[in-house]
């Protein structure tokens, strides 16, 4: 599971709007220069990437395994033919290229998982979204974080009674129904005594948060972001 | 940081807390079906996750503002960090990967679902709706859900249309109609106790 891991490497401590530039700037580079040397230069950046976020690059491929039949599907259906010879691997390069982008992408968007809380990146949303759209946008998903464990401990406790019982026999369309009825119940009940508690202490729309600060160490960062992006848009342009 | 009195205390009224709360409930229980997986009753080998049933659920007991609102809260969670895309996936990066056009339109097949099956914003009791009314609202959001699937699955992996339309599209497609199943069951149950 893909998550924050507490640490104090360089990008643990930088601001995370820098962190979020990279990531973007990162995304316009690798779709301008999907090319085999563009993606040779841009796997050296990300293992670059990765290592100033302490993330082992075998970490960050483990965290990925999930998407790997998705992204080999592409290319492999591509270089069948309907007919001789069967097999054209010509037509797979393109794809095959194109997945190998998403997996950079993929890994370099796992750095900032692991670098930065989710209370910073909610502070980041309360802060630029104007308005109670903001706080609704960060108080919602910072309860997100708190009750995903929760949720899926309910959903695991009730699979497992429904093995226990056999349930495992009956036709999918009625097992998933008689999990989500019981996962349903719970959520609900739970919002309700979740929305109690809040009142009872004083739920406002206007909370103290993390103070946001850029340092000297962003800097460095944004000058990455802009380069990527100034890099993409001379491709494209 | 300047210091908060409690004169500058803005309280959130009780109906928008609990709102609030369901909001956030379903965008993390969202989050959970994206870990469970049930095999696909047509292909075994490509397995049915619970995140589209999640949408219809949003959309028939929140209504289409605050179920649309749920999967913005879950797109918005999930890209900050918080491990609720498919099998435990975070991350921005995840809208450029090859599922990124399903997660995107989720918010978009919310408050469709919500709209046609409670005939406008406000949410009804969603036993009171009936069958054929939610077969319809939930079949008219599945082509949404593929209309963004499909094509960014073919840009972003640069494949032909067909590659796209089979890998991205028909090999998923039965499987909307298991859950669509499901979710008409899950509403006309007498075990739901709740709305």
């Amino acid at each position: 599971m893909l998550s924050y891991e507490p640490g104090d490497s360089l990008a643990h401590r930088l601001d995370p709007r820098s962190k979020l530039a990279v990531q973007i700037g990162f995304v316009a580079v690798a779709f301008a220069y999907t090319t085999p040397r563009g993606l040779a230069v841009l796997t050296a950046v990300t293992v670059g990437m990765l290592a100033v976020a302490a993330t082992p690059p075998w970490t960050a491929l483990a965290e990925l395994k999930y998407v790997l039949p998705l992204l080999a599907a592409a290319p492999a259906v591509e270089a069948l033919t309907l007919g001789s010879p069967w097999v054209v691997v010509a037509d797979a390069v393109a794809p095959a290229l194109a997945a190998y982008r998403i997996l950079l992408v993929l890994a370099v968007s796992a750095a900032y998982v692991r670098t930065t809380p989710v209370r910073e990146s909610r502070a980041v949303v309360q802060r630029h979204v104007p308005g109670r759209t903001g706080q609704f946008l960060g108080m919602s998903v910072a309860f997100v974080f708190r009750f995903l464990p929760v949720l899926q401990a309910d959903l695991a406790r009730i699979r497992d009674a429904q093995r226990a019982r056999l349930g495992t026999e009956r036709p999918v369309h009625e097992r998933i129904a008689s999990v989500l009825l019981s996962a349903l119940d719970g959520a609900f009940d739970r919002s309700e005594r979740f929305a109690d508690a809040l009142q009872a202490r004083c739920f406002a729309w206007n909370p103290t948060l993390p103070a946001l600060r850029f340092t000297w160490l962003d800097g460095p960062a944004l000058v990455v972001a802009g380069g990527f992006l100034l890099a993409a848009v001379v491709t494209v342009v | 940081m300047a210091n908060t009195s409690t004169t500058d205390v803005d309280l959130v009224g009780s109906e928008m807390t609990l709102n609030v709360a369901r909001v956030a409930l379903f965008a993390a229980l969202m989050g959970a079906f994206a870990y469970v997986s049930f095999p696909n009753p047509l292909v075994p080998s490509v397995p049915v996750t619970l995140q589209v049933l999640g949408v219809f659920l949003a959309a028939i007991f929140l209504g289409p503002v605050w179920g649309g609102a749920a999967m913005v809260v879950y797109l918005l969670a999930g890209a900050l960090g918080v491990p609720v895309f498919s099998s435990g996936s975070a991350g921005l990066g995840s809208f450029f990967g090859a599922t990124g056009g399903y997660l995107v339109s989720y918010p978009f097949a919310a408050f469709l679902v919500g709209a046609v099956i409670h005939g406008g914003f406000e949410p009804d009791a969603p036993k009171s709706v009936s069958v054929g009314r939610l077969i319809v609202g939930m079949a008219l959001a599945v082509p949404v859900v593929y209309a963004f699937g499909i094509p960014v699955y073919w840009y972003y992996l640069d494949v032909t249309w067909t590659t796209a339309i089979v890998n991205a599209g028909l090999l998923f497609l039965p499987a909307e109609a298991v859950k669509i199943a499901a979710a008409v069951g899950i509403v006309h149950s007498d075990r739901l106790n709740t709305a």
